[in-house]
């Protein structure tokens, strides 16, 4: 185990860490030359579209899911019948591989013979080229992912909301509280560390975004959906500049580590400590 | 009375506004599953027509028979199981030894190792994916299936080992600590108890985890793409990835009943054992 990890995780943070100092092609040794990748990098154009490409999708993507995901778990809260059945069914596409589940909507989301432009247009609407489009790709690539990843922090929510003593809403419904106030000063609240814990865990998710855009886009059209994840593994495999892409990566890291101590710091101002 | 009538027909209202929300919501999940059964039993020539049909006219079942024709999906399939069993055996034995090791001895800097265990949970594979195609390099283990099997016998395969070792700690911890004393005032060794005992006694979070370890390994893509380069090596995952992407014309209708293989297994197990899925969910919750 100890062995393991240090070959397959510690020694790899370290190693790499040098490697982002030096110029390395995969057949060639790598030379040393101090910062010079990150000052590259940092100067590039790309990069920051890249980078801006990424924020893009966690902005889509985060509030999307997790507001899909509590909704789904205070649908299913209360003891109803079938609740097994639809708990099951709002999983499922949680077990299913990401390939699997972004070549099925590749074909749905096609432009011009997809079934939902279909059905889009039997409400009058048509629809865009969605995967082929620069403006609709990165948006789908979310869209797609709120419906695969939902139902894994709905099962989150549901052990958060099991969690409540029951009679705190009992006692609110007595004092003639609506749905609505429970939700808020009662269920938000209590499950407020449940919901802390689900952002950092989805904003983590979301920047390492890599299957769906090597599915379905490659990153294109054009750039629209070159995310830092797949525009490491791009520069390391494709263009096999491997000091250029660790350098990359180190630069992925501080981003998620700082967006993460964000989070930790925001924290105290609305997360409920009993 | 009259509000008392009113506030009944409110829930009755309720409840049935509620379902008809639930039955919508399960459609759009379960829809693109649909859409792949009808795809996959359509011909070619009706899948190119707008708008769509819903429901295939002559249901061609032979394209199940085509399609291994068309792909060595055979091949993917049997790479796909020899992968995902062999390391689901290799990452449960390696996280029950540290979990036990975590639970139940006393070494110095146990705190702190496990500390630093959690934290690779927060490393991106992006970090360290260079050095360890390196390392598989310098094994010679690129484009051999032990690239994707050996590391998980060490447990820290790829920063994911650390959560079976955390699940399994938690449940051990939980077995009290008197029916080890006794074991071995009886005579029997540490590793006896741990195998004679608090492993037939973990058999449900064993479970839980041999069901995720797998899940995960049959569902990955980026390991594979990382280390394997020739065909008759992929897995499932990464046979139909190179499929949708590399040959962008290649028969939906094929693609589909390929990529329903793919996923049937997976789904069935996941049906059956459903209980356990949610139980696990329920009791890592408690601890939050």
């Amino acid at each position: 185990m100890l062995i393991g990890f240090t070959v397959f995780t510690l020694g790899p943070v370290i190693a790499s860490l040098y490697l982002s100092l030096t110029h390395y092609e995969i057949a060639v040794a790598p030379v040393f030359v101090g910062l010079d990748n990150y000052k590259q990098l940092l100067n590039a154009q790309l990069f920051w579209e890249v980078v801006g490409n990424t924020f893009y999708y966690a902005f889509l993507y985060v509030p999307l899911s997790v507001g899909v995901s509590l909704a789904l778990a205070l649908l299913l809260e209360k003891k109803i019948r079938g609740i097994t059945f639809f708990r099951t069914v709002y999983f499922l596409p949680v077990v299913t591989s990401m390939v699997a589940a972004a070549i099925i909507w590749t074909w749905i989301y096609n432009g011009d013979i997809g079934l939902l432009n279909y059905l889009l247009s039997l409400v009058g609407i048509s629809g865009p080229k969605w995967l082929q489009d620069p403006h609709w790709a990165l948006p789908a690539i979310a869209i797609m992912s709120v419906w695969k990843n939902a139902g894994y922090n709905m099962m989150i929510f549901l052990a958060g909301l099991a969690n409540i003593p029951t009679d705190y809403h009992e006692a609110a419904r007595l004092d003639g509280a609506s749905a609505f106030d429970r939700f808020r000063k009662i269920t938000l609240p209590l499950i407020s560390p449940v919901l802390f814990f689900v952002l950092v865990v989805t904003t983590i998710g979301a920047f390492q975004v890599f299957e769906q855009t090597y599915v379905m886009t490659n990153g294109g059209p054009g750039t629209s959906t070159l995310t830092l994840s797949y525009y490491i593994w791009q520069t390391a495999f494709s263009f096999f500049n491997l000091g250029s892409a660790s350098a990359l990566g180190y630069l992925f890291f501080v981003i998620v580590l700082l967006m993460t101590a964000i989070q930790f710091q925001v924290r105290k101002r609305w997360v409920y400590q009993s | 009375m009259s509000n008392k009538t009113r506030s009944a027909g409110g829930t009755a209202w309720r409840k049935v506004a509620r379902y008809l929300l639930l039955v919508a919501l399960a459609l759009i999940m379960l829809g693109p599953f649909l859409w792949m059964i009808v795809t996959s039993l359509e011909s070619p020539e009706v899948l190119v027509q707008f708008p769509p049909q819903f429901i295939p006219r002559s249901p061609r079942f032979s394209n199940y028979k085509e399609v291994f024709g068309e792909l060595p999906i055979a091949t993917f399939f049997f790479n796909s199981i020899k992968i995902s069993v062999l390391g689901t055996i290799g990452e449960v034995i390696a996280a029950s030894l540290a979990a036990f090791a975590f639970a139940r001895m006393e070494f110095r800097g146990k705190r702190w190792l496990f500390s630093l265990l959690l934290a690779t949970m927060m490393v991106p594979f992006q970090v360290t994916m260079i050095p360890v195609y390196m390392i598989m390099r310098w094994l010679g283990w690129l484009d051999s299936h032990a690239s994707l099997i050996v590391p998980h016998f060490f447990g820290g395969a790829f920063a994911s080992g650390a959560f079976g070792v955390f699940l399994l700690r938690q449940f051990f911890e939980s077995i009290p600590k008197e029916l080890e004393d006794a074991s071995r005032i009886d005579g029997a060794s540490r590793f006896r108890f741990f195998t004679t005992i608090l492993l037939p006694l973990s058999k449900p979070a064993l479970a839980v985890l041999s069901l995720f370890v797998f899940m995960g390994i049959w569902n990955d893509l980026l390991t594979p793409v990382l280390f394997l380069s020739t065909e008759e090596k992929m897995p499932l995952t990464f046979g139909l990835a190179v499929l949708e992407t590399v040959q962008h014309n290649f028969r939906y209708d094929l693609l589909m009943a390929g990529t329903l293989m793919s996923v049937a297994p997976i789904l069935i197990l996941y049906v059956f054992a459903q209980r356990y899925v949610t139980d696990a969910f329920l009791r890592a919750g408690v601890k939050g």
